[in-house]
């Protein structure tokens, strides 16, 4: 029987025997695999489970003919509904915005107006959703537009996270007055860090601040309470997903926001902003 | 690199996406099954990965790996329905590796759980590593599936189970600790190593009355 090798416990070898060593490592494992019968019989057998478990694993389940006949029943019902939902809006980009204004109406753009503390109505670049901004004051445009600073300025400066563990992160619901929770956003490679709650003073108002990473770059998240917080007003409206996402940029950052059943979602980013609508337009 | 590369991309249409989806019908179950542990818990969660991806289906980038991609949203969906919150518990209360597993066995010994017609393990070995997976921990099971079976790199997993590559490395060895201690035990049993084999964390051997009161208490 061979001695046991004082580096069968190496952190080396696992990572090896998976692939995932820079080349140097690599090497440097190999040297020693060649001289040491007791490491490389622990990385054989470590390949060795690897391939069992793909064979039990993968021969476990087949799924049975009901099965797959009901996935593919639900899935002719989705792909008929996504179908359906494509025949509509094809007659050309403008009629999409008659499907933001009834939907901005019955949210209540009123409603968010009466929060304001200056009596005044906001209004859009282009006008189109001139509606219901019938008596807009450029004050509170200017006021809005602060808004919009302050979150960009927040999404700049970036400080430490107040609460880490996304369980806890409901613990921000009183302070924010909507509930808050993490939206599953690592489909798309992002790296939950932390969140907070932020002041909003243009408003007299707080929001939640979640805070993620991507690929190097830094992404936040605002939940809020939409009725008081009227971010349409200064964002260009758009559909993305069948579904209004405003959008907008600041100083090389873009903002984009949606709203759900009273809840505002608003990203910043350094990403361009149809990543960004999208991104917001993802959450759900 | 793109957050939304299909945004210059034209998606595949709905026909074509469903075509190729349920290609992965098989695999998806596979998976399903090994984390719910549940038949028809299983067929639920690739049921409604399969829709969920057909809406996100702008989102896929064709021409890439669509079985990682479906794996993916079938593994977010798993750990938010129903393990949202209840993942480190489970990790901390989970019965750990016996220590001597981890000083591991000689040479001969680990030669001999291969099976030498193939590169996979005895066949008597693979027959029990169904059940062994079983009873892994819930976070290190999810950890060896996505990495040994599904061949997902250690960065692919940390962004899955949303924590650090340290995290998934650790949940990686110990659950294959756990994995190979429990074959180990079978092999024993099956009488295809000889218990002597045994070597202890340090370097004296250990007997086998010794490893296996261990086992007990541990157990």
């Amino acid at each position: 029987m061979t001695a046991p090798c004082r580096r069968r416990n190496s952190p080396l070898l696992e990572p090896f025997a998976d692939g995932e060593l820079p080349t140097d490592k690599t090497v440097e494992v190999e040297t020693h695999l060649d001289e040491c019968e007791c490491c490389r019989e622990s990385v054989e057998l470590s390949r060795a489970l690897k391939l069992s478990l793909q064979r039990a694993v993968r021969s476990d389940a087949e799924p049975s003919t009901e099965f797959a006949e009901r996935v593919t029943r639900a899935l002719s019902a989705e792909r008929e509904r996504q179908e359906e939902r494509e025949r509509q809006p094809e007659r050309g980009r403008p009629l999409a915005w008659r499907f933001i204004v009834p939907v901005a109406a019955a949210a209540g753009v009123t409603l968010v107006w009466g929060a304001l503390d200056q009596q005044g109505k906001g209004t859009h670049p282009d006008g189109r959703i001139s509606a219901n901004m019938a008596t807009s004051t450029p004050g509170v445009t200017a006021s809005l537009d602060q808004m919009v600073d302050e979150l960009v300025s927040h999404h700049v400066q970036s400080r430490d996270p107040d609460v880490v563990e996304p369980s806890q992160i409901n613990k921000l619901e009183p302070e924010v007055g909507v509930p808050v929770r993490v939206p599953s956003l690592q489909q798309y490679g992002l790296r939950w860090e932390g969140a907070s709650v932020i002041p909003v003073r243009q408003l007299n108002q707080r929001a939640a601040s979640l805070r993620y990473s991507y690929d190097g770059h830094r992404v936040t998240l605002y939940v809020y309470n939409s009725a008081q917080f009227p971010l349409r007003a200064t964002l260009e409206p758009r559909v993305v997903r069948n579904m209004p996402v405003y959008v907008g940029s600041r100083r090389g950052y873009s903002i984009a926001a949606v709203e759900k059943r009273g809840v505002g979602y608003a990203v910043a980013t350094d990403l361009d902003d149809r990543e960004s609508a999208e991104l917001v337009a993802s959450i759900h | 690199m793109k957050l939304f590369p299909s945004l210059s991309k034209k998606p595949a249409s709905t026909a074509e996406f469903e075509r190729e989806a349920v290609q992965h019908l098989g695999a998806l179950l596979a998976v399903a099954t090994r984390m719910t542990r549940n038949g028809t818990e299983a067929e639920d969660l690739v049921q409604d990965t399969l829709v969920k991806a057909m809406r996100a289906r702008e989102q896929f980038e064709s021409g890439t790996n669509m079985r990682a991609w479906l794996l993916r949203i079938l593994t977010n969906t798993f750990i938010n329905r129903y393990r949202r919150g209840g993942l480190e518990k489970a990790v901390l209360e989970g019965p750990d590796a016996d220590p001597l597993a981890d000083g591991w066995v000689s040479a001969s010994t680990m030669s001999a759980m291969r099976d030498p017609e193939s590169t996979a393990l005895r066949p008597v070995l693979e027959a029990e590593i169904r059940r062994a997976l079983d009873e892994l921990p819930e976070e290190f099971r999810l950890a060896v599936v996505l990495a040994d079976v599904e061949e997902m790199s250690y960065r692919e997993i940390a962004d899955i189970m949303g924590c650090p590559i340290g995290t998934v490395m650790s949940r990686l060895h110990r659950g294959r600790r756990i994995l190979k201690g429990r074959l180990y035990e079978h092999a024993l049993d099956m009488g295809i190593v000889s218990p002597e084999a045994v070597v202890g964390s340090g370097d004296a051997p250990v007997s086998l009355a010794a490893f296996r009161a261990k086992k007990a208490v541990t157990r």
